[in-house]
C-alpha cells in the first residue's frame, strides 16, 4: 500500500516537479535573494523625509510656494515591463504636484505632512503602527481610512521607499492553510498545519524560519472556494501543498506572503480564480503590479490553473452555468489584452480571447453543475497531475 | 442753483434721448462755469452751461427759445456773457459749442446778499456742486467734465474724467458708460499689482407702483428701478486674500440719467428692515451722506457702514486684516407713458418723480428692501466663499506647522535642524512654529491668479486719482 501511495504521489506530482526545475533554472534565484535581503535603512528614511521638510522650508525662506511632488501612479505610461520583475515604476515618469496655496489641494498636502511626521515618529523609535491606526488617530483631518491607504502609497513612491520600511502596517485579510510553519517577529510560532486557516501576518517582513515541503502553492481568488477546498480537505489530497487566500482582490500582505513563499520555497504558483474579466485582472495582480514596490510584491512565475475559458468548453460546463459578457466586461478584457506583459504570455491572451469569443464567463461553482465534488475530487487533481496549467 | 444745472443736464439728457442718441455717441464734454462779474458791485452768481461733443448731436441752440428757458428754468434771471477766453479754452479742447445756456439764479443771488461768512459758505457749496457732477461723470463717463469757479476773485478749477469705463448694458434703456475706476486700495498698501477697474453687477429690475399723491399731480405712466452695483476694491486676483464688507452707498439716477436726492427718511429705515443672519453681515447703520475718504465724494447719496467682526483682536496681526469693501448701489430709475411726448411733459414727469421720490419708495416699501437685500446676498455669497477657501488654508496650514515642527523638533540631526532654523532666520523651534505660520499665510494670502476682465497697475502704495488724464484702454 505504501508503495501504492508513493506512486500516486509521484505521479501527482511529476507535471509540479518538472515545472519546478524549469523556473528554477530560468530565474536567478542569488540576485533574487540578495534584493530580498536588502532593506532601506532607517536613518535612510528619516533623512529622506527630512529633506521634504528642508525643501518646505527652502521655498518659504523665498517667498515661493511650498509643493509636493508625487509620481503619478494612476498611469500606465509611467510603468514598464520587466520579465523577471514584472511591472515596475519607469524612471522617467509624470508627476502631480501637490500645492499648498491652493484650496482644492491644501488637505491632502496637510495630510501627506500629518502621516511623514507619523511615519518619522515610528521609524525613530523602531515601533510599528497599522493604517487603521493613523486613520483614527485623526479622523476629521483624514476622512476615510482610503485617503490614508493612498496617502501612504503615495509617500511610498515620493520616497521611494518600500512601505514596510515606513512602519506602515496594512490589516491584512488573507488566509493560509497547509503545510506551512514560521516564526512571526515577536517570536510567535504559526503552524497552517491544522484544517481551519491562519490569518497572514500583518509584518510579513518580520516572518523567518519558514519551514515547509510543499509541492504547490495555490491562490484562491474568493473566500468561498477557500473554505470549501479547506472543507473538502484538499491540503490532505493534494498534501504537501499550501492554500492561499486574498479573499478577493489580493491584499499587500497576501501579497508580500506570497512573494516571500517564492524568495524562500521556490516551488510553483498556482491560481484558481473564476474564468471571467475581475478573476482575471486579480490573477494579473499576483502576477504584475502597478506598485512602486513590484520586485517585493509580485511572483512572475503564477500559472493560471483555473478556471480557464478553454475548459469550460472542454468540460461541456453545462450552458445554464454560464454567463454573458457585459459591456463593462468586454471594456475590461479589452483593457487586459492591452496590458504589456500579456505580450510575453501567448497563452494567457489566448485564454482571454477566447472568452471574448465565446462571450461567456464563469464562475468556479459552476463546476459543481457537472458533479458536487467535481472541483477537489476530479478537477484539481488532474489539472496538477497533467500539467494543465498556462 | 444745483437745482437749475440738474435740470439743464437733464434738458440735455431728454433731448439726446428724443433724437435717440446712440449710446456711442454718448461722449463728448461739459463745462459748468460758476462765476461773478469783476468789478461789480452786486455780487450775483452767475452760470455759464456749455456742451460740446457728439452727446449733443443734433441740438439746435435757437429751439432753446426764451420761453422754453422760462419754462424750465422758471427761477433764473438773465446774465451777461462769460469771460470769452473761457469758452476758447474750452472750444480749443473739445471742440464747438453744440449747447450753451448762461444764467443767474434768483434765490443764490439772495443768498448771497444774506450771506455773513462767504467765504465759508462759498467752499462748503462748491465742494456740494463738485460732488454732484462727480456722481453725474460716475454714469455718464463718456463726457468730460470742467467745474470751473470764479467767484470774489478766486479761482479753481476741477477737471472730471474717468479713466477706466465699462459699458452696462440695462433692460430698458440704452446702455450705460460707468466709470468704473477704483481709486482705492487695500489698507496694506502691498507693493504688486492690483485691479484699478470695478466690475459692475446688473441686478434685478421691478416696478414700482406711483402712490396716488404723484399720480394726482400728474405722474403716471410705468415706473420701475434698475439696479447695478459695484464692489470695491477688486480684489479678483488675489482669491485667498481676506475681505469684509464695511460700507455700502446707495445713489439714485432720474430716466434721464442724472443724480437726484436719496430720500434719507426711506433709506434710514432700511437696516431695520434686513436679515443679517441670512446675509451673514455685521448689523448696518445708516451715516449721513459722508463719503469715506478714500472714496470719490458722490453727492446726494445715503452711506451705510457696517459692523465689523473681531475687530479690536490684539492677536490679530495688522497684516491680517481684512481688505475693507465697499459696495456702490446705483438705482436707476426708468418711466414710460405713452401720452407724454413733448420734451416739457417729460422734464415735468422728471421733477415730479424726484419730488415724490420718498413717497414712491416708501409705497414699495417691500420690494425695495428685498431687491436690496438680493444685492447685498449676491455681494455676500461671493465674499463668504472666499472666506471658506480661507479657513481651509489656515486650518490645513495649522496641521502643516505642527507636522513640521514634530519633526524637526524630534530630530537628532543637528544639520537639519539648524538649517531649518537658517532658512526662516529663527533661533529656536517656538520662533520656526511662528515664523513657518507667517510665511504660509504670506505666501497663500498673496497668490495672484491674473483675470481676464481685471485691469492691473503696479501700485506703489498711494491712491490714484480720480481726476487723473484718461487712459486709452
Amino acid at each position: 500500500d505504501r508503495n501504492i501511495m508513493s506512486a500516486f504521489e509521484a505521479q501527482l506530482f511529476s507535471e509540479i516537479d518538472k515545472l519546478r526545475v524549469q523556473l528554477l533554472n530560468n530565474v536567478d534565484i542569488i540576485a533574487e535573494n540578495q534584493r530580498a535581503v536588502e532593506e532601506i535603512s532607517q536613518d535612510e528614511i528619516l533623512t529622506q523625509i527630512e529633506g521634504v521638510i528642508l525643501g518646505i522650508m527652502t521655498s518659504l525662506s523665498r517667498d515661493e510656494v511650498p509643493i509636493l511632488v508625487l509620481p503619478n501612479r494612476s498611469s500606465w505610461a509611467n510603468i514598464s515591463f520587466d520579465s523577471a520583475v514584472g511591472l515596475q515604476m519607469s524612471s522617467e515618469h509624470s508627476v502631480t504636484s501637490i500645492r499648498s496655496d491652493c484650496p482644492s489641494s491644501v488637505t491632502k498636502f496637510a495630510q501627506i505632512l500629518k502621516i511623514l511626521s507619523v511615519i518619522y515618529r515610528l521609524v525613530q523609535s523602531n515601533s510599528y503602527a497599522t493604517k487603521r491606526d493613523i486613520y483614527y488617530s485623526n479622523i476629521q483631518l483624514f476622512g476615510s481610512q482610503r485617503t490614508v491607504d493612498s496617502i501612504i502609497d503615495d509617500i511610498s513612491c515620493m520616497l521611494k521607499v518600500p512601505r514596510r520600511s515606513l512602519h506602515v502596517l496594512a490589516t491584512s485579510k488573507g488566509l493560509i492553510s497547509g503545510d506551512l510553519c514560521y516564526l512571526e517577529e515577536d517570536g510567535t510560532r504559526v503552524d497552517c498545519h491544522p484544517s481551519s486557516a491562519v490569518s497572514i501576518s500583518a509584518n510579513i517582513g518580520g516572518i523567518r524560519n519558514i519551514i515547509s515541503s510543499a509541492k504547490f502553492i495555490m491562490i484562491v481568488e474568493k473566500d468561498a472556494t477557500f473554505q470549501r477546498l479547506l472543507d473538502d480537505d484538499l491540503c490532505t489530497k493534494l498534501s504537501p501543498c499550501i492554500l492561499i487566500t486574498g479573499k478577493g482582490v489580493p491584499d499587500v500582505n497576501s501579497r508580500l506572503m506570497v512573494r516571500k513563499l517564492w524568495d524562500t520555497l521556490h516551488i510553483p504558483i498556482f491560481a484558481l480564480v473564476d474564468a471571467d474579466p475581475h478573476g482575471t485582472d486579480e490573477l494579473s495582480e499576483c502576477r504584475s503590479s502597478m506598485s512602486f514596490e513590484a520586485h517585493s510584491l509580485t511572483v512572475p512565475s503564477v500559472m493560471w490553473l483555473g478556471l480557464l475559458p478553454s475548459d469550460l468548453q472542454r468540460l461541456r460546463v453545462p450552458e445554464d452555468s454560464l454567463i454573458p459578457l457585459t459591456k463593462a466586461d468586454e471594456n475590461k478584457l479589452n483593457s487586459l489584452l492591452k496590458r504589456p506583459y500579456l505580450t510575453s504570455q501567448p497563452d494567457w491572451s489566448k485564454e482571454i480571447e477566447l472568452m471574448q469569443q465565446s462571450k461567456v464567463k464563469a464562475e468556479l461553482q459552476s463546476l459543481s453543475s457537472i458533479a458536487p465534488d467535481f472541483l477537489t475530487n476530479i478537477y484539481l487533481p488532474n489539472k496538477l497531475r497533467y500539467g494543465g496549467w498556462v | 442753483m444745483l437745482r437749475e444745472i440738474r435740470q439743464v443736464l437733464r434738458l440735455i439728457q431728454l433731448m439726446g434721448k428724443q433724437r435717440k442718441r446712440s449710446s456711442l455717441k454718448n461722449t463728448g464734454a461739459l463745462l459748468v462755469l460758476l462765476w461773478t462779474e469783476k468789478g461789480s458791485s452786486h455780487q450775483r452768481l452767475n452760470c455759464t452751461v456749455a456742451a460740446a461733443g457728439s452727446w449733443c448731436f443734433g441740438i439746435e441752440m435757437q429751439t432753446l427759445q426764451a420761453d422754453l428757458k422760462k419754462v424750465l428754468l422758471p427761477d433764473v434771471w438773465p446774465c451777461p456773457e462769460p469771460d470769452p477766453e473761457e469758452l476758447s479754452a474750452f472750444t480749443d479742447l473739445y471742440g464747438s459749442l453744440k449747447f450753451l445756456l448762461n444764467f443767474q439764479c434768483v434765490k443764490d443771488v439772495m443768498s448771497f446778499f444774506q450771506m455773513k461768512n462767504p467765504g465759508h459758505y462759498s467752499s462748503k457749496w462748491q465742494a456740494h456742486v463738485k460732488a454732484f457732477l462727480q456722481t453725474f461723470g460716475l454714469t455718464n463717463a463718456g463726457i468730460r467734465i470742467q467745474l470751473k469757479f470764479k467767484i470774489h476773485g478766486q479761482k479753481s478749477q476741477h477737471d472730471f474724467s474717468a479713466f477706466l469705463i465699462s459699458k452696462v448694458a440695462l433692460s430698458v434703456q440704452p446702455p450705460l458708460i460707468l466709470d468704473v475706476t477704483c481709486s482705492a486700495q487695500p489698507w496694506c498698501n502691498q507693493r504688486g499689482l492690483w485691479c484699478q477697474k470695478g466690475h459692475p453687477v446688473v441686478g434685478e429690475r421691478f416696478p414700482l407702483g406711483i402712490p396716488p399723491k404723484a399720480m394726482d399731480q400728474g405722474l403716471f405712466g410705468e415706473l420701475s428701478v434698475q439696479i447695478v452695483s459695484l464692489l470695491s476694491p477688486c480684489v479678483l486676483q488675489y482669491p485667498h486674500l481676506p475681505t469684509e464688507l464695511s460700507r455700502m452707498q446707495v445713489l439714485v439716477f432720474s430716466p434721464s440719467n442724472v443724480p437726484v436726492s436719496a430720500p434719507s427718511g426711506f433709506f434710514q429705515t432700511l437696516p431695520v428692515a434686513l436679515d443679517y443672519q441670512h446675509l451673514g453681515l455685521g448689523r448696518m447703520h445708516c451715516c449721513s451722506s459722508k463719503a469715506s475718504p478714500d472714496d470719490p465724494v458722490h453727492s446726494d447719496g445715503v452711506v451705510f457702514t457696517v459692523e465689523r467682526e473681531n475687530w479690536d483682536d490684539p492677536e490679530r496681526q495688522p497684516s491680517h486684516l481684512p481688505v475693507q469693501q465697499s459696495l456702490l448701489v446705483l438705482l436707476f430709475l426708468q418711466h414710460s407713458d405713452p401720452f407724454t411726448s413733448e420734451l416739457t411733459d417729460k422734464m415735468d414727469c422728471e421733477l415730479l418723480l424726484e419730488l415724490h421720490l420718498e413717497d414712491i419708495l416708501s409705497n414699495n416699501r417691500q420690494a425695495v428692501t428685498s431687491a436690496l437685500q438680493a444685492e447685498l446676498f449676491n455681494t455676500m455669497k461671493a465674499l463668504k466663499e472666499r472666506k471658506k477657501k480661507r479657513e481651509k488654508l489656515q486650518s490645513a496650514a495649522e496641521v502643516i506647522v505642527s507636522a513640521t515642527i514634530s519633526i524637526v523638533s524630534s530630530s537628532s540631526n543637528m544639520d537639519f535642524r539648524n538649517a531649518c532654523l537658517k532658512h526662516m532666520k529663527v533661533r529656536d523651534t517656538h520662533e520656526l512654529s511662528a515664523s513657518l505660520r507667517e510665511s504660509l499665510w504670506r505666501v497663500s494670502s498673496w497668490k495672484r491668479l491674473p483675470k481676464v476682465g481685471c485691469y492691473s497697475a503696479q501700485v506703489e502704495g498711494q491712491a490714484a486719482s480720480n481726476e487723473a488724464v484718461r487712459a486709452e484702454i
